[in-house]
């Protein structure tokens, strides 16, 4: 067996455990991804705003208008009025399709203006006609004046807008004919740009919501595949150190090993602390942290270093950065660590620590930081050695 | 504090230790580590907790495996210690909440199973004169407690027990703290102390304090009040 703990003290022993380190931040990802659909459907429903508001203006607005221009009684106001809007309309409907933000009220308030002039000014022949061009585009308008929103603001422009046009024709004289239009009038100015503004809305907002059970799911699927991944890379791994343990342990029951024998305490003391670092891992899904400091863990085991490995708590999730600050010094360390090694992590929110202890040798050959504390940004490492252990420590505090 | 604590609390006999263990081979190995120790003597062993304290009514410790046929004994544990019986806890089970709840429950002492003989005889020296004695694996757990209720440690408390905890030697925590090795004991030994005050009252738990009072680990007046006495870090003469 290529596995077997003679051969791990030769050479590394041919097993590599892939297991793909956790994901970053699926927690930002979840929130990134629904708000992205969200702002996508919302794109669409401004452009459809923006075309239904210029294309009436331009297409039925200003025919009419320029039909009936003798026949105001003030054409230059009801003409002014049309230009000013088109304008006013043409600027917000730039800014909303470049996400900036416009000055909903005074260009509401400037639509109201016009739309009392401009009735006041259109005379009573062309009050119902398309050339008194406010009834049918300046409900388009106001939708664009108060995109995004709460519906109640466009009801109540949409309310001041039937109020003027009611005014305009009760000051013509009371006519139930005409009373009649004025609330057909109404209702088609009312409803169509109130229902695209809650519809869009409600797309808006099941966009995300889809998306984000979406990306819940998918977040969800990815855990539980690295989990099982765990899982199977730790029953793999328990299968072979139960082999080897057995192997070493049948041979002491049939006495063919030696326990006063350096070589087969060293398989034991090998054993053992494998074994031990399986029952320790008792989380689901690893934490990145705890995750490298495995692998670093993992590889000195292979090359035949005894390491004991123990973790308190959980580390909150801390930027790349700082990982590898923690991390790396001590993993360095490891790669040259002789006899045995103890590596410790204490994590709370607010504070991890992590900690390697090895013999120490005397002489030249002993690498690393020189001995001395030192902070780099928010992690203080720490490089000790006191003739009988070697201590790194790297400590990371909010 | 007398030449010898531990006969001092014996009358000069060997404190007698009572194992339970559903493994015949741990409780030949855990035998014969104490063997070593020529003030202590094993004076029954077995599986079921009752059966044994029957055969060896006056042990001075029970070393208990905390899981015994395949169930955590903690209601067991929490039974013997309310009794009054010194619980030293030893189990492969070394996560953090086992071993609090271990000390919850009114354990003297939780002691990993791969900690060894030294830890083990002086784990349970120190047990039968109601002593604390913290082996690494339960500083670990004690400085890493997350519970929002745990007891207030102060800085220095807090400092001896990670170090310990990470180097597994007094000798060096002291010289990284540039303090004696008595006061890194003193600091740890405080530690365990608080934990008296947590988890239900337990005869054990009494004794413990009371012992620590005694030998001056902790004053009287701190009693009941180490919540606002948590920076108070100057460690008794």
């Amino acid at each position: 067996m290529s596995a077997d703990l003679d051969a791990t003290a030769a050479v590394p022993a041919p097993i590599r455990f892939d297991v793909p380190a956790p994901r970053e931040s699926a927690s930002t990802e979840a929130l990134a991804a629904p708000a992205a659909v969200a702002h996508a459907s919302d794109r669409g429903a401004r452009i459809v705003a923006v075309a239904i508001a210029l294309a009436w203006h331009l297409a039925i607005g200003l025919p009419a208008v320029l039909a009936a221009r003798a026949e105001f009684a003030a054409p230059v106001v009801v003409i002014g009025g049309w230009v000013l809007v088109l304008a006013a309309g043409t600027t917000a409907g730039v800014l909303l399709l470049r996400d900036t933000p416009l000055p909903p009220w005074p260009l509401a308030g400037l639509l109201v203006v016009v739309d009392a002039a401009v009735f006041a000014a259109a005379g009573e022949r062309q009050l119902f006609t398309a050339a008194n061009w406010v009834w049918g585009t300046l409900g388009w308008f106001f939708l664009l004046a108060l995109w995004g929103r709460r519906v109640a603001g466009l009801v109540a422009l949409l309310t001041a807008h039937a109020v003027i046009a009611l005014v305009a024709v009760l000051g013509h004289g009371i006519d139930e004919a005409d009373l009649a239009r004025y609330v057909m009038y109404v209702y088609g100015t009312f409803s169509l740009p109130v229902a695209i503004f809650v519809g869009s809305t409600m797309i808006v907002g099941l966009g995300r919501d889809r998306a984000a059970a979406a990306a819940a799911m998918h977040t969800m699927a990815a855990e539980r595949d690295a989990a099982e991944r765990g899982l199977r890379e730790r029953r793999d791994r328990l299968a072979l150190v139960g082999a080897t343990a057995g192997r070493v342990l049948g041979e002491l029951a049939a006495g063919q090993a030696d326990p006063d024998d350096p070589e087969v305490q060293r398989r034991c003391v090998l054993a053992a602390a494998r074994l031990r670092r399986l029952i320790a891992e008792s989380d689901d899904v690893p934490d990145p942290l705890l995750h490298e400091l495995r692998a670093a863990a993992d590889l000195a085991e292979r090359n035949g270093l005894p390491i004991d490995l123990v973790t308190i708590g959980s580390p909150p999730p801390l930027p790349v950065e700082i990982r590898r600050q923690l991390a790396d010094p001590l993993t360095a360390l490891l790669a040259g660590a002789r006899d045995w090694a103890r590596l410790t992590v204490v994590s709370g929110p607010d504070e991890v620590v992590v900690s390697l202890v090895t013999p120490d040798r005397p002489g030249p050959e002993a690498t690393g930081p020189p001995p001395g504390e030192y902070d780099d940004g928010p992690v203080q490492h720490l490089y000790e050695r006191d003739g009988d252990i070697r201590w790194a420590q790297t400590r990371w505090r909010r | 504090m007398g030449a010898d604590p531990v006969a001092e609390m014996t009358g000069g006999r060997p404190v007698g230790v009572a194992i339970v263990d559903d493994h015949p081979v741990v409780v030949d190995g855990v035998r014969a580590w104490l063997a070593t120790e020529a003030r202590l003597t094993v004076l029954a062993t077995g599986d079921d907790p009752d059966e044994v304290l029957r055969a060896a009514p006056h042990a001075d410790v029970v070393l208990l495996d905390l899981r015994l046929h395949g169930r955590m004994a903690l209601d067991k544990l929490a039974e013997l210690s309310a009794a009054g019986r010194r619980v030293v806890v030893y189990s492969e089970h070394t996560d953090p909440d086992t071993m609090l709840a271990a000390l919850d429950a009114g354990a003297v002492a939780f002691l990993a199973k791969h900690e060894g003989r030294e830890h083990c005889v002086a784990t349970v020296l120190a047990a039968a004169s109601d002593r604390p004695y913290v082996p690494p694996a339960l500083a670990g757990a004690m400085v890493g407690d997350p519970r929002p209720d745990r007891p207030m440690l102060s800085d220095k408390e807090r400092e001896a027990l990670l170090l310990w905890f990470q180097s597994m030697s007094k000798a060096s925590v002291a010289r990284r703290m540039q303090i004696s090795e008595h006061t890194v004991k003193q600091y740890v030994d405080r530690a365990r102390i608080k934990y008296t005050r947590a988890g239900r009252p337990a005869a054990t738990k009494a004794a413990l304090l009371a012992r620590a009072i005694e030998d001056g680990l902790v004053r009287p007046e701190e009693i009941g009040i180490y919540r606002s006495q948590a920076t108070h870090d100057r460690p008794t003469p």
